[in-house]
């Protein structure tokens, strides 16, 4: 049975702390507890080394916290398993792009689930002459638009979004911010992105710091 | 998308590890099927050998038998008298001494038995093998060496006859060959093969007729000729019966079946050492023997014995090639283990990023892994099919290497021992090597072990990582 929780909350941190097993004394996450919810965008800031991309590590089911808890609708993430709340419950956009190379872009977005994939790399401004091109001969914002129609194709509430306009010059920046924003407020997703920009920070709805593995500060936009 | 349609983008859209697994998939499953062949035609060659030198019975006298006889004989002569039973002759001295003498009718096989056995059904063919006669030799010279004993010899040589002198058991060990002329032909009457030493010493050519009497009264027994239809070379000394020049493997001479008996004077009498009965298939053998046992004749008489000692031998030749084969089939596992999972460990290596980002997307390890395995099964079998192939011809290769090495190692074991007597040279001519589809089973599914085994000990250490390890470690 899923424990009691708010109608509107769809991911829920619970008393989180982390740190890595060779160093103990030092917390990356101190006793965080914390509320998503959908249609939503949340932008997480903090100084790096501030434990903002563990969190996020954490929220996808990449990793586990030492002591406390992740729970997606009320329910422990851990209890039907990781790969599932990966699968089912999240979707991820990495700085990096993280591509697998020797598929297209049509099929990198099949890899994300059942979802229409000329629908959503349309949607996401790759044009049909680049559907089946090779990975690496896409420029850095295509690939980044890929990686998002990937996470797009996924069945899954949740978006979880790591540096996604990093790598990207400001225009483009500006295009992902975009649809990440459609994500959550026509697609009703609850969109959670770690970032240093400004520009991804002012387009949210919800502004969370982190420093020294707390949250520090909550803005509501 | 499922894995097997990742793992076919994944080979036709990165070849160049695609081919490498390839090739070193059709090097090991030729190099496997191989050591399977090679034992394969260890054995099938020995079944042949079998049949070509060694599937044969011979005949020979008994010994407890033979002096059972004399006892019965000495009984039947009244004692201190002389007289003849079953060619048995006693003689008594005035000075008190007696003689027991055989002749060739008590010692010899009896030619009637030898045609009783060879119309058992499954005798391809029957030889008669005289005893060594020593004969003198009229219009040529025997070979000598002056630093041998020749006191107790009689000073002549040793020829002995062939019913076919094909089946004579130097000939049929591979000891002798003719280098020029032929081999007596059954039915021919006053004809010889001599050795190539005897021929270049007295400068005899084929067609010279050679003169023998008997040695025991040089000076006026008859004189019998038989014509040079052969010269032979020894690949091996031909072991001599006694001490003495007469029966060096120079001074020896082949006839036809009845010849030794007239040259030594005996003519009518002839005495008959054994008989080699060949069997026209080597599967029926026990059969064979069965049936010939039945044979109405006196068995007490005989020993029948399976072969004569080439098959031991050649089996011991034969075991050592299975042992090489084995052997080349542990190496060729070991080695292939090796290098496979050496391959998947450098290709697992290179798709870190990969493994990474499938887990975070929540593909299972089981998944990945199988999707790793698909690929090289796919591969394999791709390599596997090339393989079948290339199997032959690297079957037929290794198998003569092998071949030749079990010869060499023969060669150097029987050169370690010193002894008069040398073995006969048991040459493998050619190996027989066919490819069942026991062997392509039993390599296929080695392949597809290996594979496994490769894939899952490679994938240990990245598939025990967490996924944010892995992606930490990407970026």
């Amino acid at each position: 049975m899923p424990e009691k929780y708010d109608e509107k909350t769809i991911l829920e941190v619970r008393k989180v702390n982390y740190h890595y097993k060779a160093n103990r004394d030092k917390k990356i996450l101190d006793n965080i507890s914390y509320c998503f919810e959908e249609e939503n965008v949340y932008a997480i800031l903090g100084p790096s080394g501030s434990g903002k991309t563990t969190f996020l590590s954490l929220l996808a089911g990449l990793d586990v916290p030492v002591t406390g808890k992740i729970l997606y609708k009320g329910e422990d993430i851990q209890k039907e398993g990781l790969n599932h709340h990966r699968k089912e419950n999240v979707s991820l956009v990495f700085q990096s792009y993280n591509l697998i190379d020797y598929l297209t872009p049509k099929e990198n977005v099949m890899l994300g689930g059942k979802e229409n994939p000329e629908k959503l790399l349309a949607a996401v401004g790759i044009s049909e002459g680049d559907w089946n091109r090779k990975i690496l001969q896409l420029s850095g914002g295509q690939q980044q638009r890929v990686a998002i129609a990937r996470a797009l194709a996924s069945p899954a509430k949740v978006l979880l979004a790591d540096e996604p306009t990093g790598n990207l010059d400001e225009e483009i920046a500006e295009e992902i911010i975009e649809i990440l924003r459609k994500s959550a407020h026509d697609l009703g997703k609850c969109v959670i992105v770690v970032t240093h920009s400004k520009a991804v920070a002012d387009a949210a709805d919800m502004v969370i710091k982190i420093n020294s593995g707390k949250i520090e500060e909550i803005k509501n936009f | 998308m499922n894995v097997v349609q990742r793992g076919l983008r994944s080979i036709i859209r990165k070849p160049v590890k695609s081919i490498l697994l390839l090739l070193v998939v059709v090097v090991i499953s030729s190099f496997f099927m191989a050591g399977l062949a090679g034992q394969s035609a260890s054995i099938k060659t020995q079944d042949a050998t079998r049949q070509a030198v060694g599937a044969t019975f011979r005949l020979e006298g008994n010994e407890a038998n033979r002096h059972k006889r004399l006892d019965e004989a000495a009984k039947k002569i009244s004692e201190g008298e002389d007289g003849t039973y079953n060619g048995v002759i006693f003689k008594h001295f005035a000075d008190g001494s007696s003689m027991v003498k055989t002749d060739n009718s008590f010692e010899t096989i009896k030619p009637e038995d030898a045609e009783k056995i060879a119309q058992v059904d499954g005798i391809e063919e029957y030889n008669l093998i005289t005893v060594s006669t020593v004969v003198n030799p009229v219009n040529f010279k025997r070979i000598e060496d002056s630093d041998v004993d020749q006191s107790n010899d009689l000073g002549g040589v040793n020829i002995r006859g062939n019913r076919i002198m094909e089946m004579d058991m130097d000939v049929s060990a591979g000891k002798i060959e003719i280098v020029d002329g032929r081999m007596i032909q059954e039915n021919e009457t006053n004809v010889c093969v001599i050795s190539e030493e005897l021929a270049q010493f007295n400068q005899i050519t084929l067609g010279a007729e050679l003169q023998f009497n008997n040695v025991k009264d040089k000076e006026n027994s008859r004189i019998y000729s038989a014509k040079v239809v052969g010269i032979y070379k020894t690949t091996q000394k031909i072991k001599p019966v006694m001490s003495g020049d007469s029966y060096r493997s120079e001074n020896t001479i082949f006839t036809d079946l009845h010849f030794p008996e007239k040259a030594s004077g005996e003519e009518g009498n002839p005495l008959f050492q054994y008989a080699i009965f060949r069997v026209d298939d080597v599967r029926a053998y026990d059969r064979i023997k069965a049936e010939i046992e039945k044979a109405d004749i006196d068995w007490e008489r005989y020993d029948l014995i399976d072969s004569d000692g080439n098959i031991k031998s050649m089996a011991e030749n034969f075991n050592d090639m299975e042992k090489m084969s084995k052997m080349l089939l542990v190496l060729v596992s070991a080695a292939s283990f090796l290098i496979l999972v050496l391959i998947f460990l450098f290709w697992m290596k290179n798709r870190t990023q990969e493994i990474g980002i499938l887990m975070a997307l929540g593909e299972s390890k089981k998944r990945i892994w199988l999707q790793f395995l698909t690929e090289a099964l796919l591969i394999g079998s791709i390599g596997f099919v090339l393989s079948l192939g290339v199997s032959p011809l690297l079957s037929n290769a290794t198998a003569s290497y092998l071949a030749r090495q079990t010869q060499e190692q023969a060669a150097a074991d029987a050169g370690s021992v010193s002894t008069d007597y040398v073995a006969p040279e048991l040459t493998i001519q050619d190996t027989e090597i066919s490819i069942t589809g026991n062997m392509v089973a039993i390599d296929a599914g080695v392949i597809a072990g290996l594979l496994a085994f490769s894939v899952t000990i490679a994938g240990i250490t990245i598939m025990r990582k967490k996924p944010k390890e892995i992606l930490s470690e990407m970026s």
